[in-house]
């Protein structure tokens, strides 16, 4: 029998469809944004507590050509000193303090009753110290940075699986070499985690150093506002710390991706 | 005189027990003010427990907040924290024009409470001197805005000297520690700082002091205006007592802000004038010649209506009837 | 003549407990010996002393009659899991004990011997248990050593890749004439790659019994399937209560 056969018509293409990719984080932001302008203008919500964006977003404009650069400056540098003391500082001493019992049993127990102490209590206890100049700030910024490190580093370090040591120690690896080659890089996870909540600590410490006496920065911004009864101004430097905040973790991020892309782990789940 | 301030004593008692009579309308359920150590009267107020009475047969609760400064007051009273406070003048009209909504019926005193503060053996002799210099001053009070106004009189602005955001009792600390070159403090802690640590006033100008303003908040003065009447009458209580008694006076002040009594008494009798607490003319033009500063030293919104915000502010007519003739 | 390796362990003990007491293994050179026993009767701690990284017992190893106390370059140790560093992609990890700059040419010859050829760039992470394997037996290699012991090696993998891992186990030790002292449950396993199948006993004792494992390379597995010496093997794993 003949095989039957029919004629289909070739399937057309559907027409282009233009989408507007946006990143879906922004959606939630973008939403609130609209809401509140939308409040404001409409008297639901007091504009003397929270002025509406449109509002903020100009404030920012005319700072912009009245010294923010001054006030973004100082806090980016004093957060990036901070955070680089503190760090550098919780690295050796937590790596220290992991690999050496003595010294754990000396030093930890007093980082573990200082690591309690609230940053806002640090704040008259340095004021009274150092003053009100640039010292106590990075002092504040770096010890908000060291506790997080710290504990990344003593916690990677001891968590290093027994079995990666155990090769380490066929192939007669001298104590040094053993930690740079085997222990570092296991417990560089833990490591980056800490150094990443260091960097936000870092922020907010800044923040806190800054709302007591300080003649420039984002902290002084805030106070200013609201001395002055700006709302503007002070949800402007809010708007400004929750952005640089977020692009300094965005960038820490990256490089965690990049540094642990060996990693075996959920997160890296879809790349093979 | 101690007479006549007996018998004008008895009347504005007299007047404060007829009025729960008329006011027994709106509920209050609790009251809340501010004291402050700028504002002696508030103090004697709160020493005496006047208002507690006024309004104890309303059950109203009578709740003080201490106000560390102009700039917390107005702080509080734009979150609603509290409903009247007390604030410099230029520093009431400073909130007024960012939008707190806020009115003031009454005027708690006229004093020369603020002046530039040097250390001891400072090198600077005058305002131009004071160029690059460090000076501490609390943001958004009279004394910042006093600052400014100096600054300006020598041709001098906000960025030509570095300012330090310190609250008034840090600030006077700075300045003893030599931390900051200069202060622009504010009695009792100005008083003290001269009295016990030697320090010298740099530049004094009494009209450049914008008075004692008690603010209202404008929804609290539109639903309970007997109560804000109420209020306003015990302060003339307080007031009348304390030109009576200027000493007594000092020593609560010295008890509460924890100086000596020199120094109390320099704020109190000296430095501090109770003569007129209503608010008029005279007080709208003292804010119509400080107002500008505020535009020139972008403290408001650009584009803001400052003559409309001071006929906003200042309520010339609501106390006319509470005052008494002393 | 001397042995390759000679153990002599009077004593090992964990607390209370004692693993070991007076055991005694020779290795001759060019010899495949199989260690089979019951869970816990100390074939791992056996293999840890060996390899010098257990210094915690008494007795001796003898390397060609030379006391050896710690790890020893010629002693290579092959572990149940590959244990390979996941930070480290294949090359850098077969290269792992080298001094100095690593040989490239090496490194490649083991990794053809291996049967992971164009492997060198990738990371563990992307292996399977199989190919991690492989890459861990040519890192033992690497170094060079004249003695291999391995633990459990295959015991992860299925049955499959076991069988091909066992046929490279055999190639290479042929290839680098190494002396192995393997560990193993399978006893299959046992009889296709030694030449001597040691018992150890679960009582703390010198070696249970030993046997000779005569047939011809290359072994084929269809043939040692009916070996007699499977019976004989699994009658004295019953004997010491090991099955």
């Amino acid at each position: 029998m003949k095989p039957h056969t029919i004629e289909l018509p070739l399937p057309s293409t559907p027409p282009r469809k233009i989408l507007l990719r946006l990143p879906l984080g922004l959606l939630l932001p973008l939403l609130a944004v609209a809401g509140l302008e939308l409040g404001v203008r409409s008297g639901l919500v007091p504009a003397n507590l929270m002025p509406a964006p449109s509002e903020i977003g100009s404030t920012l404009l005319w700072l912009a050509e009245h010294g923010l650069g001054a006030h973004l400056a100082a806090s980016c540098l004093r957060v990036a000193g901070g955070f680089v003391a503190g760090a550098v500082l919780a690295l050796l001493l937590g790596a220290l303090v992991a690999l050496n019992a003595r010294a754990e049993r000396l030093l930890d127990p007093t980082f573990q009753a200082l690591r309690a102490i609230p940053s806002l209590a640090w704040v008259p206890l340095l004021l009274l110290w150092f003053g009100i100049d640039e010292t106590p700030k990075l002092i504040l910024i770096a010890i908000g940075a060291f506790f997080p490190v710290y504990m990344g580093v003593v916690s990677g370090i001891r968590g290093v699986d027994r079995k990666l040591i155990e090769v380490g120690q066929l192939y007669r690896l001298a104590p040094l070499a053993l930690a740079r080659r085997v222990m570092l890089p296991a417990a560089l996870p833990a490591i980056l985690t800490g150094l990443r909540n260091g960097l936000s600590l870092a922020w907010m410490f800044m923040v806190a150093a800054e709302l007591i006496a300080a003649s420039r920065g984002l902290g002084y911004l805030l106070s200013d506002g609201r001395e002055s009864s700006r709302a503007d101004i002070m949800l402007g430097a809010i708007v400004l710390l929750a952005l640089l905040g977020k692009l300094s973790d965005t960038a820490m991020g990256a490089l965690e991706g990049r540094l642990l892309s060996w990693r075996d782990s959920y997160a890296n789940r879809g790349a093979r | 005189m101690k007479r006549r301030s007996l018998l004008q004593l008895a009347a504005s008692g007299a007047a404060l027990s007829t009025l729960p009579a008329i006011s027994r309308a709106a509920g209050l359920e609790e009251l809340r003010l501010d004291y402050a150590y700028y504002s002696p009267t508030s103090l004697v107020l709160r020493h005496f427990g006047w208002l507690e009475d006024a309004f104890k047969a309303d059950g109203t609760r009578v709740k003080w907040v201490l106000s560390a400064g102009s700039n917390r007051a107005l702080e509080y009273l734009n979150a609603n924290s509290i409903d009247i406070g007390s604030s410099a003048g230029l520093a009431a009209l400073l909130a007024k024009a960012n939008g707190t909504p806020i009115k003031t019926p009454y005027i708690y005193s006229r004093p020369e409470w603020t002046a530039l503060v040097v250390p001891k053996n400072s090198p600077i002799r005058t305002l131009a001197d004071l160029k690059g210099k460090k000076v501490a001053a609390t943001k958004g009070t009279d004394p910042y805005l006093f600052l400014l106004r100096s600054l300006q009189s020598v041709g001098l602005r906000r960025g030509d000297i570095e300012h330090v955001a310190l609250q008034h009792a840090d600030g006077r600390a700075a300045l003893e520690q030599g931390r900051v070159d200069a202060w622009a403090g504010l009695d009792p802690h100005m008083a003290a700082a001269e009295l016990e640590g030697g320090a010298r006033l740099l530049y004094r100008n009494v009209s450049f002091n914008t008075y004692g303003f008690l603010n209202v908040r404008e929804d609290f003065l539109a639903k309970y205006p007997q109560q804000t009447a109420r209020v306003i009458a015990a302060y003339e209580k307080a007031r009348l007592w304390t030109r009576a008694n200027p000493s007594e006076a000092a020593k609560i002040l010295a008890a509460e802000a924890k100086v000596s009594l020199p120094v109390a008494l320099l704020q109190v009798k000296l430095r501090s004038d109770f003569s007129n607490p209503q608010p008029s003319n005279e007080h709208l033009k003292a804010l119509q010649l400080a107002a500008p500063i505020l535009r020139e030293e972008a403290l408001v919104k650009p584009g803001t209506d400052l003559n409309a915000a001071i006929a906003g502010l200042i309520d010339t007519r609501f106390a006319q009837p509470l005052i008494a003739r002393a | 003549m001397t042995a390759l390796l000679e153990l002599a362990i009077d004593e090992k003990r964990y607390g209370e407990r004692r693993i070991l007491h007076g055991f005694h293994l020779r290795l001759e050179a060019g010899e495949i010996v199989s260690l089979i026993g019951a869970s816990g009767c100390g074939k791992s701690s056996l293999l840890s002393i060996a390899a010098g990284l257990d210094p915690a017992y008494r007795g001796s190893v003898r390397l060609r009659g030379g006391a050896v106390r710690g790890t020893h370059a010629e002693i290579g140790l092959i572990f149940q899991e590959p244990r390979l560093f996941p930070w480290l992609t294949v090359e850098q990890n077969i290269a792992f004990g080298a001094n100095g700059a690593p040989d490239a040419g090496r490194i490649a010859a083991l990794l053809e011997e291996v049967g992971l050829a164009g492997y060198g760039k990738s990371l563990p992470k992307q292996l399977s248990g199989g190919q991690a394997q492989r890459v861990a037996i040519a890192r033992g290699l690497y170094t060079q050593p004249r003695v291999l012991l391995l633990d459990e090696p295959f015991s992860a993998v299925d049955a499959f890749t076991r069988m091909r891992l066992q046929d490279l186990l055999a190639r290479v030790a042929a290839q680098h004439r190494l002396s192995v002292l393997l560990v193993t449950h399978d006893i299959d396993e046992a009889l296709y790659l030694s030449d001597r199948i040691v018992l150890m006993d679960g009582v703390p004792g010198p070696a249970r019994a030993e046997f000779e494992v005569n047939h011809e390379r290359p072994r084929e597995r269809a043939v040692l399937a009916t070996s007699r010496l499977k019976p004989a093997i699994l009658d004295s794993l019953h004997a010491v209560h090991a099955i």
